[in-house]
């Protein structure tokens, strides 16, 4: 309950105070999803209706149109979706694979460059992605891997790889050392403990991170744009930038839909992992970097 | 342990760096069929001397800084706001608060595309219903309100992020220091200004930084809404160096801006870095 009440404040304040409050965050939940709504509700809408001068709130003859639209056109939209979920999933999955074993040498042992590699590794995290994007582009023509779901799933890792390893560490930081201690007295090495001890504790952590680097690739448009050229092999986000121009000019009923079927995925990533992600982030990155 | 992640690092982060600043001195042009020759230092002449560069580099810091910016202070209300509810009306209205999160970019950009149309665009037809505007406002190709419009979509994604990362700070500050305030009879604003904000200080900056590398690389908001234009008054430094990689392949000229960025970065780095020991 609200504690708030000084014993100074009547109750009259109390009660405006309390209305303010609740104004303010209903105002704030309409801006938060009335697009999410017009985007939904628009994408059963038929093209005259969508781009009507006066738009309707809700959508006066619902049409299934669009979706079905979709998966049976020209535009091959199962194998955009499929491609997009194959290479996000693959990135998050080898980033953190790569990631973990770093970010725990990087919080236990001591060695000498480790803030150098500390730091090294998120200044690396900042570099903006445009800056590699020539060299790479070169890099993937050079081994011929432009064009192809391996070349486009080692660009998102150059960008996913720092960021794991940097939230990583700080997840590992808040595991006390002691519970490690115990088994390395029994002579496990290094490696079984990371695997046995500390794994199982930040399980939070590796799906929290896990999925930022999910999230990430699935937002990046501008590597599969650039490494991709065979529509057929294009990833969701890039797809519907290509097809834009054409197919859904002024078809904004339809551009909806497909809009809709891209937030989807993410949407239930999310909200699947929406509780250990609050509790990782709580115990990792706002404890402290 | 650390190594098989450096040596993965040093392939795909560190060879491309190398290999920027070694494109950066040359007149490499991928359309171009004479050898690529080094020219020392022309490239970075060239830059000087190029006022979209200058245009990009200031929007750059306008689109970043100030989205930013605004959605901390969101976040920071909307995190303070929430605080005392508890229970299943938190965690419901946490949930709804945090969707714009889970939209992608594209879809962020062609939805605010959407509503931003001039003729039959939904935030138009509102404001003209309740009178705020007499005509439809042509958000996206003004020179002027691009800016601002392709803004408020980044705040409208950007911001759940902050109230998320907030709300977990708050409820981590320990109960004794609210009690200890509390008996103190602090009002709910000292309380705020003297008590919570300090601890929300590391957290603040933190979710700063990481939101602040995202949109420095943010091309698919901008690109999908606006591309740039009109003109190249949305044109951040991103969208620059694409158009000159991938349109006229230019990409020593490219690579000699993404240099320039990289130091500008460090110096950013180095002085965010300084503020979080002292915290």
């Amino acid at each position: 309950m609200p504690a708030q009440s000084t014993s100074r404040s009547g109750a009259g304040w109390n009660l405006t105070a309390r209305t303010a409050q609740l104004l303010a965050i209903g105002f704030a939940l309409v801006w938060s999803l009335a697009p999410i709504y017009w985007m939904v509700s628009t994408s059963f809408k038929n093209e005259l209706e969508a781009t009507r001068l006066r738009p309707t709130a809700w959508p006066e003859a619902p049409t299934l149109d669009n979706y079905i639209g979709l998966s049976g056109q020209s535009l091959p939209f199962f194998d955009f979706f499929l491609n997009t979920v194959i290479s996000c999933l693959a990135t998050a999955v080898v980033s953190v694979l790569i990631a973990t074993p770093a970010a725990y040498a990087l919080s236990r042992a001591r060695f000498k460059l480790r803030g150098t590699v500390s730091y090294a590794i998120l200044i690396f995290r900042m570099l903006p992605m445009v800056v590699l994007l020539a060299p790479l582009y070169l890099l993937l023509l050079n081994f011929q891997l432009l064009d192809s779901a391996f070349g486009l799933i080692v660009g998102f890792t150059t960008f996913g790889l720092p960021f794991a390893v940097w939230m990583m560490k700080s997840f590992i930081d808040a595991v006390p050392i002691e519970v490690e201690e115990a088994a390395r007295v029994d002579g496990y090495p290094r490696w079984q403990v990371l695997m046995r001890v500390v794994v199982p504790l930040i399980v939070p952590g590796l799906l929290t991170t896990g999925t930022f680097v999910f999230m990430e690739a699935w937002n990046n448009l501008i590597y599969p744009l650039t490494f991709i050229t065979t529509l057929d092999k294009q990833t969701l986000p890039a797809a519907l930038v290509l097809t834009f121009t054409g197919q859904f000019k002024t078809d904004w009923g339809g551009m909806m839909a497909a809009a809709t079927v891209t937030t989807l995925p993410l949407m239930i990533a999310f909200f699947a992992v929406q509780r250990s992600m609050v509790r990782g982030l709580t115990s990792g990155a706002v404890a402290g970097a | 342990m650390v190594i098989p992640t450096l040596l993965v690092m040093a392939v795909v982060v560190g060879y491309p760096i190398v290999y920027t600043l070694l494109l950066s001195v040359q007149d490499y042009n991928l359309l171009d069929f004479s050898p690529a020759e080094n020219i020392g230092l022309e490239n970075y002449a060239r830059l000087f001397n190029d006022p979209i560069f200058w245009t990009s580099l200031y929007n750059t810091f306008i689109y970043s800084f100030g989205s930013v910016a605004i959605s901390a202070t969101l976040g920071l209300i909307l995190a303070l706001l929430c605080e005392n509810l508890h229970g299943q009306h938190f965690r419901l209205t946490r949930s709804l608060l945090l969707m714009p999160w889970a939209v992608p970019f594209v879809v962020v950009a062609f939805l605010f595309r959407y509503m931003y149309m001039q003729n039959g665009g939904v935030i138009n037809a509102l404001l003209l219903g309740m009178g705020v505007i007499s005509e439809p406002v042509p958000w996206l190709n003004s020179a002027t309100l691009a800016m601002p419009a392709v803004m408020a979509a980044n705040i409208w994604a950007m911001t759940p992020f902050f109230f998320l990362l907030l709300s977990a700070a708050l409820s981590a500050i320990p109960n004794e220091v609210i009690e200890a305030a509390r008996v103190d009879r602090a009002r709910t604003w000292s309380m705020v200004a003297h008590i919570k904000l300090p601890f929300l200080r590391n957290p603040l900056l933190i979710s700063s930084l990481l939101m602040l590398i995202s949109t420095f690389n943010d091309f698919a908001k901008i690109w999908a809404m606006t591309q740039g234009g009109p003109g190249y008054s949305t044109s951040t430094l991103v969208i620059y160096v694409y158009r000159l990689a991938f349109e006229t392949f230019e990409f020593g000229y490219a690579s000699a801006l993404g240099v320039i960025w990289l130091l500008l970065l460090l110096v950013f780095a180095v002085a965010y870095l300084r503020a979080l020991r002292m915290g």
